[in-house]
């Protein structure tokens, strides 16, 4: 439309309205750090009791110094160091196996909706529960313990050396269906025109996975490598539950030895000092992880599914199948036995084996109901409803201002390794402060103080998540929020398809942590607070004698995480791979 | 917008945290409520709370169950900040004084009704600092009845004779014993008796005052190599890995579950679990004395003498006034009563706690308790602090050294390793102290 003026003659063209028409507000340049308030109050709770461990560890009687340090001199130090190490060389090579079972998941499509639910249960368990169910497996009376029945004259399964194989099988029962299960989520997102193209070039094999598999999925490596290191470096509840006492000292590691320093010794310098060392171990593998992370996450993610396919030859699918089943039966077997076992009086469960008919019956669950596991469920779902509730409300606005917000470009990038740090670090880094701050406040004993602990401990991970979906708006829309002529909520409208889906696994996942949390509860909590996973440690004391009740109180406690996980599962994954799509 | 609700639900948090009572206390865990560290647990923690319930106290009480890591719940900078501690170790009250509030006088029970030995772990400085709710016999061996009947055996009167024992039950095909190796605390029990019998000067000596040193009294050593005896003497090499793993239940079901083994050393507290597994298929010996001639001159091997333990319940320096009641309440002659009558395996350090509810073996026991109370010692590991724990471990390297050599073997080289450990273990404590 052209307007003649006088001599100039105006021409007024139309232009798309990209965002809702709503009345514009005046542009307050402070209200945007708001929003990251919650968050920094919540973070405190751990940044500042790792300052002060910092502070303690350096600290000796006579100034600074690394006085404190001679602790790792001692041959226990060395020794839990080296089985920390090595445990992070499992957590590695569970990330290739898990590769490799992706690989055969996708060659093998009918199979998968079977054998995906089979090797994600054990993920959504505690690692106390599959601590039992494999001690209760390895039993090295022949009477009681599968293998030992099966195999007769076997080794003692738990006895020294051996009980490594005990513990390693946990760990990777635990956490092969995380690995796989993300892979196979990044090997279906590879577009199928890049699929037809490389075979259209002829590249099979190896030299296809080199040339593109494995540099598409780089950044789901990453993820799962930094997983799986800080579960490794967590190993803690695992072997205080599965390896007997003689041999606990053999299988010690760093986050155990500093429990017993801390307890052991009257001065906190030489266990602060060995929180700093576990400390920074995993720092530095997630600070390098994070390299590749950084750059992908910021990524608008393609969130379409893609059609499952095969393109395998009949005689690899046989071999798929094969392995499949295979696999899905011994993932399964755990849970098998566990529920046997729950279902055993007793009496029945300390004599024989689960497979035995005599002694079947409810009284295990009698038993552990009167140990307190009613009351615990309880006291556990307050605990994880709060933490979930806190980080959501508190993480979703912070990671909208590290999105969106409008930060300095380095300041942005500060605050993102500062959360990659804290979602890394572990516990022993803070619980001792935070124990005196609660005892000052009088809150020990409190839910409340457990479930700031556990949102304070889940806040960066869902921040760096969430940032990661909001990342995806389109940019133009989010410099109209920031002028103030859109609302905040339609950013949120537009993202919602990779919004919602990490939502969905920052709060599932913090509920499944939070629920089966033991270490925070043993070093923060009070009784009143006692949470199930605390009961049923108490309860495998007497291993033998209670692992009819220690497998009732661990059926009752999976109940609520495995359906909960497995209801969501494929949203989590979604979620969790988030901006990490090519 | 986020920041709102995130404002919203704060709020609500704050108005439900900041509410002085009613059922979101209770669904919170705030509100006064006296916090009780116990190791007990499964069918015990279940005793302990039929005893809290019977003593209807009109405040709550929550139990924090520790399992053996019950000294994690004592100390200056511990998690759990219990207002009071069922201490399994007596031991321990000593070295936490200064966290540790005294009882007051005024409501200490009267007449006094605790054995003379509970004095010197439990009052300093004429305060005090905790009381006796449960004794531990811990010179108890359980054995199965039908094995001995079987093969015409009478129980044991001394050391000589049960190692006899020990052999025939070999040599006819019976392994004599089930040892929990698992359990750190079995073995130093087991040791300590055979110290407590053959030299109980040298035991004396080093349960009292000033610093002492296990690796060199000569005593420790000779009881090694007795203690060394009776272990090597049970079961082949293979029954040493599985004793190892074994722990103080796995024996008892080793014994009268699967009855692979005769008998089992093992405190009063035992016997629920024996009960439940042997179907009244059991009896008990006291452990017997040792009746070696000491080989150094000054030692007596004199008449019995008892290893006992027991729990005492403390209250931690400010605690609130609740848990001073709760553990006057405690002390009650009739406290224990459910315990001792619904689950059994429990003595009453009491002397005024009836005897009609005890199970005939729990009134044996109870009865050689209290007639034998100037014989009564407590155990020595408790009394020995990180050396005393430290000690649990070098036995059970001791026994995967001896364990299945036959009790004719030469254990010189065992005995001499374990001492090594011990002087070891001694340097290394000096150095964190020092």
């Amino acid at each position: 439309m052209a307007l003649p003026i006088g001599e100039i003659e105006l021409e007024v063209v139309g232009r798309e309205i990209t965002g809702r028409p709503v009345p514009g507000r005046p542009r307050r340049p402070y209200s945007p750090y708001l929003r990251g308030l919650p968050a920094l109050l919540l973070a405190s709770l751990l940044l500042v009791p790792i300052l002060v461990t910092t502070a303690t560890a350096v600290r000796t009687p006579d100034g600074l110094g690394l006085g404190n340090f001679t602790v790792l001199g001692t041959e226990q130090a060395r020794h839990a160091i080296l089985n920390s190490v090595a445990w992070i060389g499992v957590a590695l090579a569970l990330v290739g196996f898990g590769f490799c079972v992706a690989l055969v998941g996708q060659r093998v499509p009918a199979l998968w909706p079977l054998l995906h639910p089979v090797l994600i249960l054990p993920f959504a368990v505690s690692a106390l529960v599959s601590g039992a169910a494999f001690r209760i497996i390895f039993d090295p009376a022949p009477e009681r313990g599968t293998v030992s029945a099966l195999l007769g004259d076997s080794p003692v399964w738990l006895g020294p050396g051996w009980f490594w194989v005990v513990l390693i099988s946990a760990f990777i029962w635990t956490w092969l269906g995380y690995v796989t299960s993300l892979f196979r989520a990044g090997l279906d997102a590879i577009p199928d025109d890049l699929v037809r193209t490389v075979k259209a070039e002829g590249l099979r094999g190896w030299r296809r996975l080199l040339a593109v598999e494995l540099p598409i999925l780089r950044p789901i490596s990453g993820i799962v490598t930094l997983t799986l290191v800080v579960a490794a470096a967590r190993v803690f509840d695992l072997v205080l539950i599965t390896v007997p006492g003689p041999m606990q000292d053999d299988a010690s590691v760093l986050a155990l030895y500093w429990w017993r320093t801390s307890n052991a010794m009257p001065e906190p310098g030489p266990s602060a000092a060995l929180a700093l060392v576990l400390f920074a171990i995993v720092a530095c593998v997630a600070l390098c992880g994070m390299r590749g992370l950084r750059r992908s996450w910021a990524m608008p993610a393609s969130t379409i599914p893609q059609p499952a396919r095969s393109t395998a030859s009949p005689a690899h699918r046989r071999l798929g199948w094969t392995m499949g089943v295979l696999l899905g039966l011994s993932w399964l077997f755990p849970t098998l036995i566990l529920v046997m076992t729950a279902f055993h009086t007793p009496r029945a469960a300390a004599l024989h084996g689960w497979w035995a008919p005599a002694g079947l019956g409810i009284e295990s669950f009698t038993a552990a109901s009167t140990a307190g596991l009613w009351q615990a469920l309880l006291s556990t779902l307050v605990i994880a409803g709060l933490a979930t509730v806190l980080v959501r409300v508190v993480a979703v606005p912070m990671a909208y201002l590290l999105a969106w917000g409008g930060l300095a470009e380095w300041f942005g990038k500060v605050v993102v390794t500062v959360l990659v740090v804290l979602a890394v670090t572990p516990l022993p880094m803070y619980a001792e402060p935070l124990r005196d701050l609660f005892d000052l406040l009088g809150l020990t004993g409190s839910r409340i103080s457990l479930a700031l602990v556990h949102a304070a401990a889940g806040l960066p991970f869902a921040v760096l998540l969430l940032r990661a979906a909001f990342a995806s708006a389109p940019p133009s829309l989010i410099a109209e929020t920031l002028r103030g002529e859109v609302r905040d909520s339609a950013v949120l409208t537009q993202v919602r398809q990779t919004y919602r889906p990490a939502l969905i696994a920052v709060m599932v996942l913090e509920f499944v942590l939070v629920w089966n949390d033991f270490i925070v509860g043993l070093l923060i909590s009070g009784p009143g607070s006692t949470p199930l996973s605390l009961v049923l440690w108490g309860e495998a004391r007497q291993f033998a004698t209670s692992a009819g009740t220690v497998a009732a109180a661990a059926v009752v406690m999976s109940v609520v995480p495995v359906a909960l996980l497995l209801r969501f599962w494929p949203t989590v994954v979604r979620g969790l791979t988030v901006g990490t799509k090519p | 917008m986020p920041s709102r609700r995130a404002f919203l639900a704060a709020a609500a948090l704050t108005a439900a945290t900041s509410g002085c009572a009613g059922p979101a206390d209770a669904l919170l865990g705030v509100g006064p409520v006296v916090r009780v560290a116990v190791s007990w647990s499964a069918a015990e923690l279940e005793a302990f709370r039929a005893v809290l319930d019977s003593l209807d106290v009109g405040y709550r009480v929550d139990l924090i169950p520790l399992g053996d890591e019950i000294a994690t719940a004592f100390g200056s900078r511990t998690a759990h900040r219990p207002d009071v501690v069922m201490l399994p170790r007596p031991g321990l009250v000593r070295t936490h004084l200064r966290e540790l509030d005294p009882l007051p006088d005024d409501l200490l029970p009267q007449p006094w009704p605790y054995a003379e030995v509970w004095r010197p772990m439990l009052c300093h400085a004429g305060r005090w600092y905790g009381l006796p709710f449960k004794s531990a016999h811990k010179s108890t061996v359980w054995y199965r009845r039908s094995v001995f009947d079987d093969h015409g055996l009478p129980p044991p009167q001394g050391w000589r004779e049960w190692l006899a024992l020990n052999r025939t039950l070999s040599e006819r095909g019976v392994t004599p014993l089930a040892l929990p190796g698992a359990d750190g605390w079995m073995l130093t029990d087991f040791f300590e008796n055979v110290l407590l019998g053959y030299a109980p000067d040298a035991y004396d000596r080093l349960t009292g005052p000033g610093p002492v040193s296990l690796s060199d009294e000569p005593a420790v050593s000779q009881a090694l190599g007795l203690l060394g005896q009776m272990w090597a003497s049970t079961g082949s090499a293979d029954g040493v890995q599985r004793a190892l793993v074994q722990q103080f239940s796995d024996a008892v079901v080793e014994v009268f579950g699967y009855q692979r083994a005769a008998m089992v050393v093992a405190p009063d507290f035992a016997e629920p679990l024996v009960r439940d597994f042997a179907r009244g298929d059991f009896e008990i010996f006291t452990f017997p004395t040792v009746d070696e001639a000491p080989a150094t001159p000054g030692h007596r091997s004199g008449p019995l003498r008892l290893l006992i333990g027991g729990d005492v319940a403390v209250v931690r320096a400010g605690s609130i006034p609740e848990a001073r009641d709760l553990v006057i309440r405690l002390t009650d002659p009739q406290a224990a009563l459910p315990w001792i009558r619904d689950y059994h395996g429990f003595l009453a350090p009491n002397k005024d706690t009836p005897y009609r509810d005890y199970t005939p073996e729990a009134r044996k026991l109870a009865g050689q308790l209290s007639a034998n109370g100037p014989a009564l010692r407590f155990d020595l590991s408790d009394q020995l602090g990180p050396l005393g724990e430290g000690l649990g471990t070098v036995l059970q390297g001791f026994l995967a050294q001896v364990g299945g050599r036959g009790d004719r073997a030469d254990l010189t080289v065992p005995v001499e390793w374990a001492r090594r450990r011990l002087a070891e273990l001694e340097r290394r404590l000096g150095e964190f102290r020092g």
